[in-house]
């Protein structure tokens, strides 16, 4: 906690970061959108040459042209994939904080009805279109006759915390490169599969923030009384608890971009990550394996991912 | 006792939850007939004008792939099957009871020989980076503690050398360093290893060497961590009364650090250990792949981009047996750095 410093939000590092990225947002609106045609006259052109400034890799791309669509590949995945990964990590770890382990008592006639109605639609599996009508059934059907019973009357505890718990242990258990390595090579992801992939293994880290704060505001005084006076659970949760909890969410977003974009990278480096007609850095700097002297295909995009990872940590650390 | 014991039920849950849904996953995705045919094309010892059919069934019943997938399936037409004990999960977990890992699909030899054969190199890889990231964290926190200007730099640059991803490190190092054009102070990738050159001494020396420029990536990257860590522990300790009596008494500024304030601030940077040896192996990944080590790290890589499942659940399993060393460890680290702490 620096107090002089927190009251001048503007310092000369905080606006290099952002110029920094507000020209990559740029770059990722402008690039050209059509496949760049290899210039196999000029392979492997050292840069500020005629032509291309920045020098063409061993099939003749132009390393210029390929960071611009680099660029718009990395605010597609990165993007989306941390507004993903917040939103996850906020929902559980908050509700893991506030509902602990006897916060949420259904009824066991709900709890049954959502199982058999969970296992249902995961047999059907995702073709879920022809019968889906079947669920609706499976829904009402098991409502009804659960009904019946006089212990689905009775309620349960669920031990939410427990569970989100295990889930984040059960996740960290192997380093996150190599879960999702293993992801995947199981089923190589598309540009839409690589969002969904990144955000299902990196939640934990807001998830535990997240929790942590909502349990620390939810034992202030405050919300005792809201509680007494007979708000309801949903409204204390966005009107009291949440107005308290949210910065951690601002202040872990340009962090969780700065990890993705890592993560991201690594895995096109390795070839595993994006499909390879689509361009992106990673695999820009991946050509430096067939090319090993060649110290224009790492600088530049190397030079770029350095000072875009930088510049989120700047802004996420000063805030 | 009761702590390591809970680590460990934890742990092993965790590994048969991660590698059961891996497999399960990973088989559900293979298509047994494709599979065939790659096994066919890639292995020209077997004739393709032998029997067939009875060539495919004796193939499938090798990798285990004959059987039903699990315990129950379910079919559009007949609904919930039961199939007994007699499917390839149950085979599977029996097997990986025993300690059978299975046959590596495009190498053909059982995993866990590739596993131990690659292990020899990424072991001394690792533990060299541990031990190398986690000395140079604690002399740099200890020598910067009472050296504030000194200490503002150091944090800065490690700051930033904290945004910098591993396989851009490993490959500055490669271009500055193991580069004919520049400084060729390094081997660029390989062992050079030949099995019989040599005794004892040199062979090691010759491992050291061309181990050198892989640990020192590793190290760079996880150094900043520790360091910050560590030193923002440091910087709380020295306010407490303790260290002014130290000095008071007479203590050098050495003595204090060295002997008072390093112990309590080490507490809560053993926490890091557990997660700093699996990230390691992590990033073995890369740095074997770059610079062409065959360790386990490339195995790693190699099945996951030639989809070799029972390599890859192999691998993946011994990561996670390996993050399972590193809680014992650090349990072991917090019980001798603080006596009190009961396990």
């Amino acid at each position: 906690m620096r107090p002089q410093h927190a009251k001048r939000p503007f310092s000369i590092r905080r606006l290099l970061a952002g110029g920094w990225l507000l020209l990559l947002a740029g770059a990722a609106v402008l690039a050209p959108s059509e496949t760049i045609i290899p210039d196999l006259a000029h392979v492997s052109q050292p840069p500020f040459g005629v032509g291309h400034w920045l020098g063409t890799d061993p099939q003749g791309l132009d390393i210029w042209q390929a960071l611009l669509q680099g660029t718009r590949t990395l605010a597609l995945v990165s993007v989306p994939a941390t507004l993903l990964t917040l939103l996850i990590g906020a929902g559980l770890g908050s509700a893991a904080g506030f509902l602990r382990n006897s916060g949420w008592q259904p009824t066991w006639r709900s709890l049954l009805t959502g199982l058999l109605v969970g296992l249902a639609a995961l047999a059907q599996g995702p073709r879920l279109t022809p019968a889906s009508g079947g669920l609706l059934v499976v829904t009402v059907g098991s409502w009804l006759l659960l009904g019946r019973f006089g212990f689905s009357r009775r309620r349960v505890a669920l031990p939410v915390d427990t569970l989100v718990l295990g889930l984040m242990s059960l996740l960290e258990s192997v380093p996150l490169l190599i879960l999702v390595l293993a992801a995947a090579a199981v089923q190589r992801p598309s540009l839409g599969g690589l969002v969904l992939l990144l955000s299902l293994s990196c939640w934990t880290t807001p998830a535990r923030l997240m929790r942590a704060v909502t349990l620390q505001v939810s034992a202030q005084p405050y919300l005792e009384a809201a509680r007494a006076a007979g708000i309801p659970a949903a409204r204390l949760l966005a009107a009291h608890i949440w107005p308290n909890t949210r910065h951690i969410l601002l202040v872990r977003f340009p962090l969780t971009v700065a990890l993705l974009i890592g993560l991201e990278t690594t895995l096109s480096f390795l070839g595993v990550g994006l499909p390879p007609e689509v361009s992106s850095w990673g695999q820009l700097l991946a050509t430096i394996r067939l090319a090993p002297t060649a110290w224009w295909l790492v600088a530049w995009p190397g030079l770029a991912l350095v000072s875009t990872i930088l510049s989120l940590h700047t802004l996420g650390r000063t805030k | 006792m009761p702590v390591l014991l809970r680590h460990t039920a934890q742990a092993l849950v965790a590994v048969w939850l991660t590698l059961s849904a891996l497999f399960l996953l990973s088989r559900s995705v293979t298509d047994p007939a494709a599979f065939i045919q790659s096994t066919l094309s890639a292995n020209t010892r077997l004739d393709a004008r032998i029997d067939q059919a009875a060539l495919t069934q004796q193939l499938l019943r090798r990798y285990g792939l004959s059987a039903p997938l699990f315990y129950t399936s379910w079919q559009p037409a007949a609904g919930w099957r039961w199939h007994g004990t007699g499917n390839q999960y149950h085979q599977w977990l029996g097997q990986l009871l025993a300690g059978n890992l299975g046959i590596s699909y495009r190498q053909g030899a059982p995993v866990r020989g590739l596993l131990g054969e690659a292990l020899r190199y990424t072991l001394p890889l690792t533990l060299l980076a541990t031990t190398g990231s986690v000395g140079l964290a604690i002399g740099m926190a200890t020598s910067l503690g009472y050296r504030p200007r000194a200490r503002r730099l150091v944090l800065l640059a490690l700051h930033g050398i904290q945004s910098f991803p591993l396989f851009l490190v490993a490959v500055g190092l490669l271009l500055l360093l193991a580069n004919p054009d520049t400084l060729a102070w390094f081997p660029a990738f390989g062992l050079g290893l030949e099995p019989e050159s040599g005794n004892w001494g040199q062979r090691a020396g010759e491992l050291l060497y061309h181990l050198a420029l892989p640990v020192l990536s590793l190290v760079i990257v996880s150094l900043p961590g520790l360091v910050i860590q560590l030193d923002g522990a440091i910087q709380q300790e020295m306010t407490r009364a303790y260290v002014a009596t130290a000095r008071a008494k007479g203590a050098s500024r050495r003595r204090t650090m060295r002997g008072h304030v390093l112990r309590n601030a080490l507490l809560p940077t053993i926490a890091l250990l557990t997660d700093l040896l699996p990230n390691l192996v992590a990033g073995s990944v890369v740095v074997e792949v770059l610079f062409a080590l065959p360790g386990m790290g490339r195995l790693l890589a190699e099945a996951a981009a030639t989809q070799d499942y029972p390599l890859l659940l192999g691998a993946v399993g011994l990561v996670a047996v390996v993050r399972l060393v590193a809680q014992w460890l650090t349990d072991v680290a917090y019980q001798l750095t603080d006596p009190r702490i009961r396990l």
